[in-house]
C-alpha cells in the first residue's frame, strides 16, 4: 500500500514540474492557445459567413481546436525531457515506470483543461453560443475528454519522442486512437448546449469515462517498455 | 515444399468460390447482382480482423518472450491485415453505391471502423519503417499493435451507438446474408468464398513470415559487421583491404 | 440500371490485388534468398 503511496507522490510531483514548467514558460502556452484560436477563426473562414452553419457546427469544430492544440502540448510535455537526456535520467531512478507515466499524462490534462477552458467562451462568443445553459455538462466533458487524450497522447508521445520524422508520426499514430473519443465529446458537448433532448448526454460521458479508463491501464502498463529501449 | 501446396489450393478454392459466386448463385431478390459483392466483402473483412488479432497476441509474445519469431509474425499479420482491410472497404463501396445509393454511408458502423482500421495499422507499417534498431522495432510496434487492438472495440461500439441516436434508415443491411432466414446458396456461396480467402491468408502469411525471417537475418548480421568493424583497428581494415 | 460493372469491378480489384501481392510477395522472398548469403560480412565469423 505504502509503495503505491510512494508512486502516487511520484506522479504528482513530475506532474508539478510539468506542468508548471510548461504554464511558467508563458512562451509555450501562449503560442498553442494562440494557435488554438487561429484554427478556430480559420474554421469560420472555412464556414462562414452563415453563423447558423457556425452554432451548428461549433461542438465539433471545439474539439478539432483541442484536439490540435493538445497534440502541441503532450508532444512538448515529451520534448522538453529530451533536451538534456533528463528522460534517461528521470528511468535511473528506482522508481515505477507507470509513476513517470501518471504524472506526464496529469501535466498533459492539466495543460489541456487550461487550453479548453480558455477555447470554450472563445467558441461561445466567436459562433454565437449561450454557454450558461450548460455549464455542468460541459465542464464534465471538457474534463473526461482532455484527461483522455492526454492519457493517449502521453503514451504515443513517450513512444515517438526519440523517433525521426515525430512530428508527423505523432498524430499519425494517434489521432485513429483518439477517433472514439473525439465522437463522444462532440456528442456530448452537443447534447449538453441542445440541453439534453434526448438523454442521451448520460450515455456519452460514459463512454468518455470508459475511454478514459481503458487508456490509461493499457498506457501505465505499457510505459515502461518505452523508456527500457 | 509445404506453402507451394497450400498456395495451389488457395488459388484453386478462390477460383471455385469466385466461380460459386459470380456465375452458380442466383441473384438476390432485393438487392440484384450486388448481393455478390458480399461474398468478398465479407471474406476480406473476417480476414482482417484475424490478422490483426494475430499482430495483437505475436505482440503481446514478443513483450513477454522476446523471441525475433514473435516480432515476424507481427509484421505478417500487420500487413496483410492492411491488405486485406483495403480490399473489405473496397468491396464495401463497390456494394454500397448500387444498394444505397452512395459509396460511403457514415451511419454504417462497419465501414467506419473499418476505415479506422486501416489508418491505425498503416501507422503501425510506418513506425517500423521509421525504427532502425530490430529489438526496439519490435518493442514499439508490439505496444502500438496492442493499443490498437484494444481500441478496436471502443471505435465500434461508439460508431454503432452514433448511428443508433440518429435513427437513419438504411436501406439493406450487410447482416440479410448472415440472417438464419436466408436461403441456403447464399449461406454456402458466403462460407465457401470466406474458407478460400481464409487459405490465401494462410498461404500469405507463411511467406510473409519467411520474408520477416530472412530480413531479420539479414539486419542481425549487417549488425554484428559493423560492430566488428568497428572494433577492429583502422589500421587493421586497411591491411584487411 | 445494371450492378454488373460493380460487381466485376469488386471482384476484380479484390481478387486481382490477392493474385499481385502474392506475386510481389514471391518476388521479394526470391531476392531476399539470394541476397541472404553473400550480404554477411566477411568479418562476422570474427
Amino acid at each position: 500500500m505504502s509503495t503505491l503511496r510512494t508512486e502516487a507522490r511520484v506522479a504528482l510531483a513530475i506532474a508539478r514540474k510539468d506542468a508548471l514548467s510548461e504554464l511558467r514558460g508563458r512562451h509555450a502556452t501562449v503560442s498553442t492557445l494562440f494557435f488554438a484560436a487561429l484554427v478556430l477563426l480559420l474554421f469560420g473562414f472555412a464556414l462562414g459567413p452563415d453563423s447558423r452553419r457556425l452554432t451548428e457546427a461549433a461542438p465539433g469544430l471545439l474539439w478539432l481546436a483541442i484536439v490540435f492544440a493538445g497534440l502541441l502540448a503532450v508532444g512538448r510535455l515529451h520534448l522538453v525531457e529530451t533536451d538534456d537526456g533528463a528522460l534517461e535520467q528521470l528511468a535511473l531512478y528506482p522508481i515505477e515506470r507507470r509513476a513517470i507515466y501518471a504524472g506526464k499524462a496529469l501535466a498533459g490534462s492539466a495543460v489541456m483543461l487550461v487550453l479548453g477552458g480558455v477555447l470554450l467562451p472563445a467558441v461561445a462568443i466567436l459562433y454565437g453560443i449561450d454557454l450558461a445553459r450548460a455549464v455542468v455538462p460541459l465542464v464534465a466533458t471538457l474534463v473526461l475528454g482532455t484527461v483522455g487524450f492526454a492519457a493517449v497522447g502521453t503514451f504515443y508521445a513517450g513512444l515517438t519522442v526519440r523517433m525521426r520524422a515525430r512530428e508527423v508520426m505523432l498524430p499519425l499514430l494517434m489521432l485513429p486512437v483518439v477517433a472514439p473519443l473525439l465522437l463522444a465529446a462532440v456528442q456530448a458537448t452537443a447534447a449538453a448546449l441542445a440541453g439534453d433532448p434526448f438523454g442521451e448526454l448520460a450515455g456519452w460521458l460514459q463512454l468518455l469515462v470508459v475511454f478514459d479508463v481503458v487508456m490509461i491501464v493499457a498506457g501505465a502498463a505499457t510505459y515502461r517498455f518505452l523508456l527500457e529501449e | 515444399m509445404k506453402a507451394r501446396i497450400l498456395g495451389i489450393a488457395a488459388l484453386v478454392s478462390v477460383v471455385a468460390a469466385a466461380i460459386v459466386g459470380l456465375v452458380i448463385v442466383p441473384a438476390d431478390l432485393n438487392q440484384g447482382d450486388a448481393q455478390r459483392i458480399m461474398y468478398v466483402h465479407v471474406g476480406s473483412a473476417w480476414v482482417a480482423y484475424l490478422s490483426f488479432g494475430v499482430t495483437a497476441l505475436a505482440g503481446l509474445l514478443w513483450l513477454w518472450r522476446r523471441d525475433p519469431r514473435f516480432d515476424a509474425l507481427a509484421l505478417a499479420g500487420a500487413e496483410i491485415g492492411v491488405i486485406f482491410t483495403a480490399f473489405a472497404i473496397w468491396g464495401g463501396m463497390m456494394w454500397g453505391k448500387p444498394v444505397w445509393g452512395v459509396y460511403w454511408q457514415w451511419e454504417d458502423p462497419r465501414l467506419t471502423t473499418t476505415a479506422l482500421l486501416l489508418v491505425l495499422y498503416v501507422g503501425y507499417l510506418l513506425l517500423r519503417r521509421l525504427t532502425d534498431d530490430p529489438t526496439r522495432r519490435a518493442t514499439r510496434a508490439a505496444v502500438v499493435g496492442l493499443v490498437a487492438a484494444i481500441d478496436i472495440p471502443i471505435v465500434h461500439f461508439s460508431v454503432v451507438w452514433w448511428r443508433g441516436l440518429h435513427q437513419t434508415a438504411t436501406i439493406g443491411s450487410p447482416d440479410r446474408i448472415l440472417n438464419p432466414a436466408a436461403p441456403l446458396v447464399f449461406v454456402l456461396a458466403l462460407v465457401s468464398m470466406t474458407l478460400a480467402m481464409s487459405l490465401a491468408w494462410a498461404y500469405l502469411m507463411v511467406r510473409r513470415y519467411e520474408l520477416a525471417r530472412l530480413e531479420w537475418a539479414r539486419e542481425e548480421s549487417a549488425r554484428r559487421g559493423r560492430i566488428v568493424a568497428a572494433r577492429t583497428p583502422a589500421t587493421a581494415r586497411e591491411v584487411a583491404r | 440500371m445494371s450492378d454488373w460493372p460493380f460487381v466485376v469491378a469488386g471482384y476484380g480489384v479484390i481478387l486481382g490485388g490477392l493474385a499481385l501481392y502474392a506475386a510481389l510477395l514471391q518476388r521479394r522472398l526470391a531476392a531476399a534468398r539470394r541476397s541472404g548469403p553473400d550480404e554477411s560480412s566477411p568479418l562476422e565469423d570474427e
